[in-house]
């Protein structure tokens, strides 16, 4: 719970510096400070709204790795597996004219089946969760270049229903026009399902009890194997969920580029978050408020009309100042309890 | 055990370069006999993999049908090791002759140098200058910004606020490319030397040209680029996407905002809801260039080099193939010929 206080609070002060960054500076040289805050851009619906939909988008894919990550184990091949399924799913639909319904399916069974694989070879193989995601890595982006002959896919106007779960908003009323995001929907079933797995059953239990001691936990009756193969079979499902909803956001997805990195947005995220990559700690709401902190700072570049190429140093920059910050915070109160307990 | 192998492998490879040594070394530009009776085999390096180089690989794959000759493409995915790479291994194979578009020129001189050494090197759609190629083939790059920024200002009459959007700013064609734009829309005279700082407003007259944003080739990124310029900037006028992929990206923020149409876009190249944009008049106009040109055209150079007619090469050393306006009184015709040609198209 701490650990998530700690980045609660640096996504709260990131939004403070942002909507101060952003705000109108008109109003601002006029004196009219209150007015000035409230027309920040930052705070506009139409901002709020893309930050929520991108953190969605974000979160889905970290919630996925954080599952892996609370095993000890680390997933590097989520980008790939968002290119394989972001360029699969137009290709299908659009280049092979497959119905909807068997086009899903399809992609739905190539992430579970690339999860189930993950598994068997880091369980029954014994290999590392290091190497069998980078060949993942490079297989998965291969195979999605290959069968797409390195052409960019996307659904071109069509398919208006199907984007809409990327790109819809459910309005709220007396909101002025303000609007939840579909995607943000899918996240909250995501991490509540997520949420309840973890914390409220048993298997949940197992899985952060063999994060911390593999041994002790196969020792004490628990089929450890079988809870690794679960955790990589949700990581590449919740991947698939992602490389969908992130073609149906974008429209365009190149093979080459599409997804890059992304498996290292959500380990910073899941990591932000309080999963321990020793393994045996996480919690699904600081996955989604370490995504939400990286989405706003990337937000916070552009309202602050810092140049773009900078983005990463910023990044990096402020997370850590932040996280050092939080820790020397409890440095601190650790050492006068400390006192406090010796006088 | 070890020591058995090698010995024979060394004495194997000792004998096989004495074989061609003596001929390479001698006049490297000869052609080697053996090959005398195959097809020439040329090689069409490009800088990236995109649909853009797809279409400039139809080109050099006709004229490799057209005149008889193997043509290869090669696109190289992991940047300028990737580039350098593929030449060295085409070097080795002897190739008969390579036109590629250095990712790089400034730094790539010695591999290009080397290259030209062994085989006939030309560069299309980014220039060297600084190097020993034969022939560019292209356009100028900085030329073609400024048309850009002709639509532009065709497309803001009153003129307004212009913010750009490209990949990356690393590329020399990306920077001539907005320094054109800028020059343009600004008023300034031709001077492809110019820079302005990236995050700098620039402003002139009725127009304020508000930055420039990068993506990296990440599309999220540069969808998000976008929707932050909207939320930023309310009263902006104009988007401008300089390369394929920016300008359906900006469209599709525009799209989900409901300010399709509301606010003017200009493009570079001729992404299919680029085309079809420009069709619904959501999108004022796009600069094409002609990559199925510098495709067909750098093959055809090639094999005129390989033949030892060196007149192919003008005076200039700079084969132009300009680039095009394309608005919505010429798209229907621009698409269909795009269409006949690659089977791609708006």
């Amino acid at each position: 719970m701490k650990k998530i206080l700690g980045i609660f609070t640096l996504l709260v002060v990131v939004c403070i510096a942002t909507t101060w960054l952003a705000r109108d500076k008109e109003l601002w040289e006029a004196n009219d400070y209150i007015e000035s805050i409230k027309a920040s851009s930052f705070l506009k619906p139409y901002n709020i709204e893309n930050l929520i939909r991108r953190t969605a988008l974000f979160g889905v894919i970290s919630i996925g790795v954080a599952f892996v990550i609370i095993t000890g184990g680390i997933d590097l091949s989520i980008g790939s597996l968002i290119c394989l399924v972001g360029c699969g799913l137009p290709w299908l639909l659009t280049t092979k004219g497959v119905s909807l319904p068997v086009a899903i399916s399809a992609m739905g069974i190539v992430s579970l089946a690339i999860g189930l694989s993950h598994g068997w070879l880091i369980t029954q193989l014994r290999l590392q969760p290091f190497v069998v995601t980078l060949c993942g890595l490079l297989l998965y982006r291969g195979l999605a270049r290959g069968f797409t002959g390195d052409q960019t896919q996307g659904f071109g106007t069509g398919f208006q229903s199907l984007r809409w779960l990327a790109t819809g908003k459910l309005a709220v009323p007396g909101l002025g026009g303000f609007g939840i995001p579909v995607p943000c929907i899918i996240l909250l079933v995501v991490a509540v399902a997520a949420a309840i797995f973890l914390n409220k059953t048993i298997y949940g239990r197992y899985l952060l009890a063999l994060g911390r001691n593999e041994q002790a936990a196969r020792y004490s009756g628990i089929n450890t194997n079988a809870m690794i193969i679960v955790a990589y079979v949700i990581c590449a499902a919740t991947a698939g969920l992602g490389g969908i909803l992130f073609v149906l956001d974008v429209n365009s997805a190149q093979p080459v580029d599409f997804g890059n990195f992304y498996e290292l947005y959500a380990v910073a995220a899941a990591v932000l978050g309080g999963c321990s990559l020793r393994g045996g700690e996480g919690s699904i709401v600081g996955v989604v408020i370490g995504t939400a902190l990286m989405q706003v700072l990337r937000n916070m570049i552009n309202l602050a009309g810092l140049p773009t190429h900078i983005e990463f140093a910023v990044i990096g920059g402020v997370i850590l100042v932040g996280v050092s910050a939080d820790e020397l915070v409890k440095l601190y109160a650790a050492r006068k309890r400390a006192a406090a307990a010796n006088v | 055990m070890r020591s058995h192998l090698i010995l024979p492998i060394l004495l194997t490879l000792a004998v096989g370069c004495n074989k061609t040594e003596p001929i390479d070394a001698k006049n490297p530009a000869t052609p080697k006999p053996a090959l005398s009776t195959k097809k020439p085999r040329l090689a069409y390096v490009s800088n990236g993999v995109a649909d853009f180089w797809t279409i400039a690989k139809v080109g050099a794959e006709k004229a490799g049908k057209d005149f008889d000759v193997d043509a290869q493409v090669l696109m190289p995915a992991g940047g300028i090791s990737d580039q350098k790479r593929m030449i060295e291994d085409l070097l080795i194979r002897g190739i008969e002759g390579i036109a590629v578009s250095p990712i790089d020129p400034a730094n790539q001189i010695d591999l290009l140098n080397t290259a030209a050494k062994q085989t006939k090197l030309i560069t299309h759609d980014s220039d060297a200058p600084g190097s020993t190629r034969l022939c560019y083939i292209g356009m100028d790059n900085y030329l073609a910004g400024r048309l850009c920024g002709d639509l532009v200002k065709e497309a803001l009459p009153d003129g307004g606020k212009i913010m750009i959007f490209v990949g990356r700013l690393e590329q020399d064609n990306a920077k001539r490319r907005r320094q054109g734009v800028i020059d343009a829309v600004l008023g300034r005279p031709v001077n492809p030397d110019n820079f302005d700082a990236i995050g700098a407003e620039l402003k002139a007259g009725k127009f304020t040209i508000l930055g420039t944003l990068t993506d990296q080739f990440d599309r999220t990124k540069g969808k998000a680029n976008a929707e932050d310029t909207l939320a930023k900037h309310a009263d902006i006028s104009c988007m401008v996407g300089l390369f394929e992929y920016n300008p359906p990206l900006i469209l599709e923020a525009l799209k989900q905002a409901g300010k399709l149409g509301k606010i003017k876009v200009v493009g570079f190249d001729e992404a299919e809801s680029t085309l079809l944009a420009i069709k619904e008049g959501h999108c004022h106009g796009t600069v094409v260039q002609n990559p199925y040109e510098y495709g067909y055209q750098s093959i055809k150079l090639l094999l005129e080099l390989h033949k030892g007619n060196n007149t192919a090469i003008p005076a200039s050393k700079f084969i132009d193939i300009p680039a095009r306006q394309i608005r919505k009184d010429n798209v229907e015709a621009f698409s269909k010929d795009l269409k006949l040609k690659t089977g791609k198209g708006g």
